[in-house]
């Protein structure tokens, strides 16, 4: 079945990714650059760098010590142990949504590796790498409904509890809306394919699946590189960051 | 809404590059809004709650530091925003539980301190009568314009307080010269206990936390420079304090702005006492037969749990008054890290006093629920503003600090030495016979002149 389509090529989805690549490292870069604007230290005098705003970022990373670094990256980067202490809820939804993310996004960027080595035939292994590929498949949709299932609480705690929903804005709207299109449309273009986890036949329509597949690919991107450096979505990069700088907060 | 095309762009000078990573970091879980004190007296008013002030941060600097300002240039920052944001920033009592709830981890106390200078500098900050601090303390050394020979003028006569030694009692400015039923239980108990201390009288200078909450920092160089000097001189190892304000400075904000070595320990009164305790030299005499609640002060507790840990923070107070005879203790349902606070820190009392008000309302509100008849505490400020609370809403509830608690129960005389500023004395008083103690009120004689409230 033809993956690309509406004129797509292999070559032009590579200057895409090249592009968004670029857009995002320069996102990172731009934010980096507005944090240096910060000075270094407590009434410190500004540096207005973006070296010095890594600098002071490692300096607080490291303050105490090698171990309490690692303790927070495990505790509260990886496993979001203060979410946990608030809301075991919430804490399932993140935990979700974080993974789900994350696994995709390697999986994808793995994917395009493979892509890259089967078209070109890299080193004899283009057999080999369109076998990894078929396995891919499972841990893609393990990961996908992970994804959709922390949408799908982020979702509902937003429309169905009060409180949430008053102070819910337009930007919340958006990103959470956003989320859960790129995995429906994720999950539409794989089911289209017929023969998929879970649902079996029952949405098949292969004609029509590269198309869904290249809406959720630009879709995706388009989050990935045109909206999250440059919006308040960057917490998705901050917040790590800070945890990690105050060694898990309080 | 006034577009000013020549107002200055907002300031981030005093913030860290890593505190500006933070406002990016908050992820708008709202958290923070189910326990913000004053957000829950003005639920009407999002803005002053951490995640909206984060996203107003963000916006406007956004105006000259986003990518639409590098391609098409700075847009000015309007007037009438300013001042909303500047209003809500100053609406925060710089109580900290944004900071222990926050799934980001952001120290939102380091946040909101490091964002106020710059609306200082900015010409937008302070607020109210904040304005008034660093010109009263760089005039007089104290807030409330009272002479610093007159430091010492408390101290009952048979006491003997030396110039220097290893255990010095900081007592602080409210304590010498508004609420000085807890100087004097303070000292007793000292005695009593056989400590020879030194106080550093006039050489004692205002600690100026209230500067460094509402981002007035130059006098806060000068003060913690002079008393950590003056301490120092003193031959001081192990500095106590009956004052949470003074506690939090002494131990978080004057090492920051001191650049010599810092030889002795911060230490809370409460601390020192329940070691004594512990020891079996306390002998308590008159049973207090009420029922007491502990009001945790965010200066000695949030504040201080990282510093000192959650033993010394949280629970050494609660120790001191458990061990009182007749006590009947109970927590009130927002406690230790959780606490609310009273609403008098972060200079909202004298910023905004009607907020402030109302959270003491709610405070007391709280103590009332557990059925408390006297809520304890370790802050002057904290006692300040909850009384005053108490007399709005006229509830019966008493307003004392754990060490006068214990002096009572001890049988020790707390009597106050007539002083200049005897008349200014307005506090909740034990009095006690040969077998038990009864609750009173001293009431203020002469109205005060002070130009900023005594819990500022």
């Amino acid at each position: 079945m033809a993956f690309y389509t509406l004129g797509l090529t292999f070559e032009l989805v590579i200057i895409l990714t090249v592009i968004v690549l670029a857009v995002w490292i320069y996102g990172i870069y731009f934010n980096f650059k507005k944090w240096g604007l910060g000075s270094t230290g407590y009434h410190d005098p500004l540096r207005r760098s973006f070296w010095l705003f890594l600098a002071t970022w490692i300096h607080e990373a490291f303050k105490d010590g090698i171990w309490v670094f690692l303790r927070t990256v495990v505790l509260d980067v990886l496993l979001l142990r203060r979410t946990l202490a608030r809301s075991p809820v919430r804490w399932i939804m993140h935990m979700s949504m974080f993974y789900g993310f994350l696994a995709l996004a390697a999986l994808s960027g793995l994917g395009l590796m493979l892509d890259i080595v089967e078209h070109f035939n890299l080193a004899g292994y283009a057999h080999e790498a369109e076998i990894v590929k078929e396995m891919m498949a499972l841990p893609f949709d393990i990961f996908g409904y992970l994804l959709l299932f922390g949408a799908t609480i982020a979702i509902s705690r937003r429309i169905l509890i009060k409180f949430v929903r008053d102070n819910t804005s337009a930007y919340d709207a958006l990103l959470i809306g956003a989320v859960f299109l790129i995995t429906i449309t994720g999950f539409y273009a794989e089911w289209m394919r017929g023969n998929s986890f879970l649902v079996g036949n029952m949405f098949e329509y292969p004609i029509y699946a590269p198309h869904f597949a290249l809406i959720h690919t630009l879709l995706a991107l388009g989050l990935f590189a045109f909206i999250l450096p440059w919006s308040k979505y960057i917490h998705v990069i901050a917040t790590p960051m800070t945890l990690i700088a105050n060694r898990g907060g309080e | 809404m006034a577009d000013n095309k020549e107002s200055k762009p907002l300031l981030t000078g005093y913030m860290m590059s890593t505190q500006l990573l933070e406002v990016d970091g908050c992820n708008r879980c709202q958290e923070c809004m189910k326990w913000c004190p004053t957000f829950a007296v003005r639920p009407d008013r999002p803005g002053i709650t951490p995640m909206y002030k984060n996203a107003r941060w963000r916006e406007l600097m956004a105006k000259s530091h986003s990518l639409r300002a590098k391609f098409f240039g700075a847009k000015p920052l309007n007037d009438d925003e300013m001042k909303v944001f500047t209003e809500d920033t100053y609406s925060c009592t710089t109580c900290g539980v944004c900071g222990t709830v926050c799934e980001a981890g952001i120290k939102t106390v380091e946040l909101w301190e490091a964002m106020r200078p710059n609306l200082v500098a900015r010409g937008d900050g302070p607020v109210g009568k904040q304005s008034f601090f660093p010109k009263l303390v760089k005039a007089d050394r104290n807030p409330y314009q009272a002479k610093q020979e007159d430091r010492l003028c408390w101290v009952p006569k048979d006491i003997k307080v030396q110039e220097s030694g290893d255990i010095v009692y900081f007592a602080g400015c409210t304590a010498a010269y508004r609420q000085q039923a807890l100087g004097v239980a303070t000292v007793r108990i000292l005695d009593y206990l056989g400590v020879p201390f030194a106080m550093l009288g006039k050489d004692e200078w205002c600690c100026a936390s209230a500067m460094v909450r509402t981002g007035q920092r130059e006098v806060m160089a000068e003060h913690a420079v002079h008393n950590v000097d003056a301490l120092k001189d003193a031959g001081a190892k192990n500095v106590l304090f009956a004052c949470a304000g003074c506690l939090r400075n002494a131990a978080i904000d004057w090492p920051l702005w001191y650049e010599g070595y810092i030889p002795y320990e911060t230490m809370p009164l409460s601390v020192y006492l329940r070691d004594r305790i512990r020891k079996g030299d306390v002998d308590y005499k008159i049973p207090l037969n009420y029922s007491v609640t502990y009001h945790d002060p965010c200066h000695n507790g949030r504040h201080l749990m990282h510093l000192k840990g959650k033993d010394w923070a949280y629970e050494a107070s609660r120790d001191c008054i458990k061990s009182i005879p007749g006590v009947k203790f109970r927590d009130m349902v927002r406690n230790r890290a959780l606490q609310r606070c009273c609403g008098a820190g972060g200079g909202v009392k004298a910023g905004i006093p009607d907020l402030a008000l109302d959270c003491a309302k709610m405070r007391v509100k709280d103590g009332e629920e557990v059925g408390a008849e006297i809520i304890a505490s370790t802050c002057p400020f904290c006692r300040r503003n909850i009384m005053d609370g108490r007399n709005d809403a006229k509830s019966s509830i008493k307003v004392l600090d754990v060490v006068e608690l214990m002096a009572a129960s001890m049988g020790l005389d707390m009597t106050i030495p007539e002083n200049p500023y005897t008349k200014f004395q307005e506090q909740d008083v034990l009095v006690c016979g040969p077998a038990e103690c009864k609750l009173d009120t001293v009431e203020r004689k002469e109205p005060g002149k002070d130009l900023l409230p005594e819990a500022h």
